[in-house]
C-alpha cells in the first residue's frame, strides 16, 4: 500500500446471513483526507464503519489500513464514570510519565476550549462539550484516523452547526484522516473534502464527489450548497438543476 | 432550605408522639395492650441501664453486617459471571429464581437444626434472603452496560482484568449500590425475624422476649430501636452514593 | 480514583466487622472467669413460664457451686427447642410431655427424668362473662397454645365429663403471651394455659379464674425435664447432678415462694410482681414438689395423646421413662438472695 494511503478498501463485501448489506465496495481514502460517507438510512453505513475500524471482518474483499484508528460513537462513547482529565487520559495510555501525559491532556482541553472542566464528570456537561471531549479523547495520543459514526445526531441543530466548526478548527490545528459517516448531508457537504453516496442495500458507491474549498466553509458558500443539491440528486430527493435554476430566477 | 429537613421530621415525630399520648390518654386500650410513651421512656432508660439494649443492638447489627457482607462478597461476583457468560446464566437462573421466591424465613428450621440458636442461624437466614437480589441485580447490571462501553474499552487497549475493573465494574456500579441499599433494609428486616425465632439475644429476640415477659413498653422501646437503626444503615450506605465515580448514575 | 475508594470501602467495612465483632463477644470478659473452664457446664432449655421456674433457680444456686454449672437456655417456643435437640444442640431441657412422647415417636432418642411441676396452669374467662363451667362456653372462642399442650388433653377430658363435644367450643391456637391481650380486647372468650399468662389477666381485671388445673385435675403436670440419651450415656454424673439440682430448687422455691419470684423474674425478663402473684396467689397455684413422675399418671397422658391423634401410635413408655436419677432424699438447695 502507497505510503500516502490510509484506508484501502478492495471488493469489499459484508453479509449477514442472506442479507447483503455491502456490495463490492472499492475505496482509497489519502492520509489528511477528509471521506464523508452518506446513504440512506439503514443502507449500511455503520457496517462499513465497522469493517474499516476493524470491528468487523468483510465477507469477501480486503481492507488495508495504515495507522491507530480511533472511533467517536454515536452514542456517548466517554465513561461516566471517568471525569474529562481521565477520560481524555484513557488515549494517553501508551505515553509513559505522569508529566508527559498530563501536558497532554492539558493541550487537549486548551485545543477542545475546555479549560477548568478537567475535573467535571461528562453527565455535568453539555451535549456539545461532551462532543468535545470525545473527539479530544480520540485525538490523544498521535491517533492517525478517526472514523466517527452520526457523531452529532443527538445535538440540537444549533450546537450541530458550532460543532462543525469546531471540528474543522481542530482539524486545522491536529490534521488527521477521517471517515464521517453521516445522514446530515450538509454536514458531509460543509466539513469534508470528498463525499462518498451509497446506495440502498446492498450498499454500493453511487456517486463520488470532490469539494475543493478550504474548511472552514459557511452553509451557504456556493461549493457547500451545489454539492449539497447533487447529493441529493443523486439521492433521488431533489430535482435536476434546470428547474432549480428556474425557481431562483423567478425569486 | 436546610432547616426545613431538620425541623419538619421533627415536628412530625412530635405530632405522632402527641396521638400516641392522647390515644393512651382516652383510656380506650388497656396499659398493657397501648403502653404510655412515658412507660416507654422508663423502659428505655432500665435496657439502657441494664445494658441490654445496646448489647442486643450490637449483636443484630453484627449479624446483619456479617451476613450482608458475605452475600455481596459471593453475590456481585457470581452476579459478575452470570452476567457475562451466557451458559451460566441459562444453568442457573431458573434456580435462582427458584430460592429467591422462597422467604428465607421457611428456611428457619433447618438454619436451627444445622447451625443452632445463635449468630450462624441467624446469619445464614440473612445471607438467604440478600444474597439472591444481589445476585440477580448484578447480573442485569451487566447485562444492561451499553455496548458502546465495551467498544470504546476495546478502542483503548483495556482487555481482560483492566476491562473488568475500569469498565464493567464502575459501570454496574450504581446499580449495585441501589441494591445494596434495598437489600439492607431486607436484612435488617430478616435479621429481626430470624432473632424472633432462632434468637437467644439480638433486637428481634428482644421483642419476642418482652411478649413473652409480658412487658409491651420494653416492647415499644425495641420496636423504636429497630426503626433507628434501620435508618441510620440506610443513611450509611446513602453515603455511597456520593462518591464522585458514581454520581452519573444517580443525576441524570 | 476507583480503585483508592473501593479499597477505603472495603477497609472500612472490616473495620466495621472488628469492632461489632469484639463488642458482641467482648474477648476481655472471658479472662475474668479462669474458673470456669475446670468446672463442667450444661445448658438446659426454659421458656419463661413458671412451669419451668426451677431451671433458672437451679442456674442462680450452681453459680458458684463446685458441681456441675447449668446454664439455663430461655428460649421462646417449643418448636426452636425441639429444632435444636435435633440438630444436636441441646441436650436437656423443660417440654411438655406430650411433645417429648411425640420426639421419641419420631425416633429421637429422650427421656424424661423428671417432671417440671405440678398444676400451675389455669383456664380463664373474660370477667363480663358469667360462665360457671364449659357448657357456658359453647358457641364460644377458646385459645389453646399448643394441640401438643398436656392443657389441650385435659380440657378435652374436661368436656367429655360436663357433656360438651369437641366441636361446640371454637378453639384455636395461639402463642400464650398474646393471650392475656387477645382476652382484653375480647378476640378470645377463654383461655388455658400455663402461668404467669393467665395470672396476668387476672392482674388487669380482664379476666378471672374459671378453672385452676388442681381443680380438674390433681396434681396436673405440663412440662417435663428431657434429656437425651447420648447425654446420660456420656456424662451421667452431670445428669445426676442436674435432676437433683432440680429437686432441691424446687424444695426450695415451695418454702422461698417470694425469694424465687425474686430469682427467676430477671431470667424471665418479667415483672417480679407477676411471677410473685402467681407464686403466692393462692400459694398453691403451683407445686415444685412430688415431682417424680408415676407410671399411671404417665400412662394417662399417653392414652389421652393417643385418643387425641397426637401420637399415631402407641409408644413404649419404659424407655421414655427413667428415674434412676431422682435422688432419695431432696432437700432445699441452699441458695442466699441478694
Amino acid at each position: 500500500m502507497n505510503q500516502l494511503v490510509s484506508l484501502q478498501l478492495k471488493n469489499v463485501s459484508r453479509s449477514f446471513g442472506e442479507v447483503d448489506v455491502l456490495r463490492r465496495i472499492s475505496l482509497e481514502i489519502s492520509r489528511g483526507e477528509f471521506v464523508a460517507v452518506v446513504g440512506p438510512s439503514g443502507c449500511g453505513k455503520t457496517t462499513l464503519l465497522n469493517l474499516l475500524s476493524g470491528y468487523d471482518r468483510p465477507t469477501s474483499g480486503t481492507i488495508e489500513s495504515s495507522g491507530r484508528r480511533r472511533m467517536i460513537y454515536q452514542q456517548d462513547g466517554l465513561f461516566p464514570w471517568l471525569t474529562v482529565n481521565e477520560n481524555i487520559g484513557l488515549g494517553l495510555r501508551q505515553l509513559h510519565g505522569e508529566r508527559e501525559r498530563e501536558g497532554a491532556v492539558t493541550d487537549l482541553l486548551r485545543l477542545i476550549r475546555l479549560e477548568g472542566f478537567e475535573r467535571h464528570y461528562p453527565h455535568q456537561l453539555s451535549g456539545g462539550m461532551r462532543q468535545r471531549v470525545e473527539l479530544a479523547r480520540a485525538l490523544a495520543g498521535e491517533s492517525d484516523i478517526l472514523l466517527m459514526d452520526e457523531p452529532f445526531s443527538a445535538l440540537d441543530y444549533l450546537t450541530r452547526m458550532q460543532m462543525r466548526r469546531e471540528l474543522a478548527r481542530i482539524l486545522a490545528e491536529r490534521p488527521r484522516t477521517v471517515v464521517l459517516v453521516t445522514h446530515d448531508i450538509e454536514e458531509a457537504a460543509q466539513l469534508a473534502d470528498r463525499v462518498v453516496v451509497l446506495s440502498e442495500r446492498p450498499a454500493q458507491i453511487r456517486d463520488q464527489l470532490r469539494i475543493a474549498a478550504p474548511r472552514p466553509r459557511n452553509l451557504t458558500d456556493d461549493e457547500v450548497v451545489q454539492a449539497i443539491h447533487r447529493i441529493l440528486t443523486v439521492l433521488g430527493i431533489e430535482h435536476e438543476p434546470e428547474r432549480a435554476t428556474e425557481m431562483e430566477r423567478t425569486l | 432550605m436546610k432547616w426545613k429537613a431538620i425541623v419538619l421530621p421533627i415536628v412530625v415525630a412530635a405530632a405522632l408522639l402527641a396521638v400516641w399520648a392522647g390515644v393512651w390518654a382516652t383510656g380506650a386500650f388497656h396499659e398493657s395492650a397501648f403502653p404510655s410513651p412515658l412507660a416507654v421512656a422508663r423502659g428505655f432508660g432500665e435496657e439502657m441501664r441494664s445494658g441490654r439494649l445496646l448489647n442486643d443492638s450490637i449483636t443484630s447489627l453484627f449479624r446483619v453486617v456479617c451476613g450482608f457482607l458475605l452475600a455481596v462478597g459471593v453475590g456481585v461476583p457470581g452476579g459478575l459471571w452470570l452476567g457475562q457468560v451466557l451458559a451460566a446464566r441459562l444453568a442457573f437462573l431458573p434456580i435462582i429464581n427458584f430460592f429467591r421466591n422462597l422467604s428465607p424465613l421457611a428456611w428457619m428450621p433447618f438454619a436451627i437444626l444445622w447451625f443452632g440458636v445463635g449468630d450462624a442461624a441467624s446469619i445464614f437466614l440473612i445471607f438467604l434472603s440478600v444474597f439472591f437480589p444481589i445476585v440477580l441485580s448484578t447480573m442485569a447490571a451487566v447485562a444492561n452496560i451499553p455496548a458502546v462501553y465495551f467498544r470504546v474499552a476495546e478502542d483503548y487497549g483495556l482487555h481482560g482484568r483492566e476491562r473488568l475493573t475500569q469498565v464493567t465494574l464502575p459501570a454496574i456500579m450504581p446499580q449495585v449500590i441501589t441494591t445494596l441499599r434495598v437489600t439492607a433494609g431486607l436484612a435488617w428486616l430478616v435479621v429481626v425475624a430470624a432473632e424472633m425465632i432462632a434468637g437467644r439475644d439480638g433486637l428481634g429476640f428482644a421483642v419476642m422476649d418482652s411478649r413473652n415477659g409480658l412487658r409491651t413498653d420494653l416492647l415499644v422501646t425495641a420496636m423504636i430501636a429497630i426503626g433507628l437503626i434501620g435508618i441510620v444503615i440506610d443513611r450509611v450506605l446513602v453515603q455511597l452514593t456520593k462518591i464522585p465515580s458514581v454520581r452519573w448514575g444517580y443525576d441524570r | 480514583m476507583f480503585r483508592s475508594t473501593a479499597v477505603k470501602i472495603l477497609a472500612g467495612a472490616a473495620l466495621l466487622v472488628i469492632v461489632l465483632g469484639v463488642l458482641r463477644y467482648k474477648p476481655w470478659q472471658r479472662r475474668d472467669q479462669p474458673m470456669e473452664a475446670a468446672r463442667a457446664s450444661l445448658n438446659v432449655g426454659f421458656l419463661p413460664v413458671t412451669c419451668h421456674l426451677t431451671c433458672p433457680v437451679t442456674d442462680f444456686a450452681t453459680r458458684t457451686s463446685a458441681t456441675t454449672r447449668f446454664e439455663s437456655q430461655r428460649f421462646t417456643d417449643f418448636p426452636t427447642i425441639v429444632e435444636s435437640i435435633k440438630g444436636g444442640r441441646l441436650e436437656a431441657t423443660f417440654m411438655i410431655a406430650p411433645l417429648a412422647m411425640k420426639l421419641r415417636e419420631q425416633g429421637v432418642p429422650v427421656k424424661i427424668l423428671y417432671l417440671g411441676h405440678r398444676d400451675g396452669s389455669t383456664i380463664m374467662v373474660r370477667s363480663d362473662l358469667p360462665a360457671k363451667d364449659l357448657r357456658d362456653l359453647r358457641g364460644r372462642v377458646f385459645a389453646l397454645p399448643s394441640k401438643y399442650s398436656n392443657q389441650n388433653l385435659v380440657l378435652r377430658k374436661l368436656m367429655e365429663d360436663q357433656g360438651v363435644k369437641p366441636d361446640e367450643i371454637n378453639f384455636v391456637e395461639m402463642p400464650p403471651p398474646d393471650m392475656p391481650g387477645a382476652l382484653a380486647s375480647r378476640a378470645i372468650d377463654a383461655y388455658f394455659v400455663g402461668e404467669p399468662h393467665a395470672a396476668k389477666a387476672e392482674l388487669d381485671r380482664s379476666g378471672r379464674v374459671l378453672y385452676h388445673a388442681k381443680d380438674i385435675w390433681p396434681q396436673f403436670i405440663s412440662c417435663v425435664l428431657v434429656v437425651t440419651e447420648n447425654l446420660i450415656r456420656e456424662q451421667p454424673e452431670v445428669v445426676r447432678d442436674l435432676v437433683r439440682g432440680i429437686a432441691e430448687s424446687g424444695e426450695w422455691a415451695e418454702s422461698h415462694r417470694l425469694d424465687a419470684a425474686k430469682v427467676a423474674a430477671p431470667y424471665f425478663r418479667q415483672d417480679e410482681s407477676v411471677v410473685r402473684y402467681v407464686l403466692t396467689q393462692p400459694p398453691d397455684r403451683v407445686s415444685y414438689r412430688m415431682l417424680e413422675p408415676t407410671d399411671a399418671e404417665m400412662e394417662q397422658i399417653h392414652r389421652m395423646a393417643l385418643k387425641a391423634g397426637i401420637l399415631e401410635r402407641p409408644i413404649d413408655m419404659k424407655d421414655l421413662i427413667d428415674r434412676s436419677f431422682i435422688p432419695p432424699h431432696i432437700r432445699a438447695a441452699e441458695i442466699s438472695v441478694n
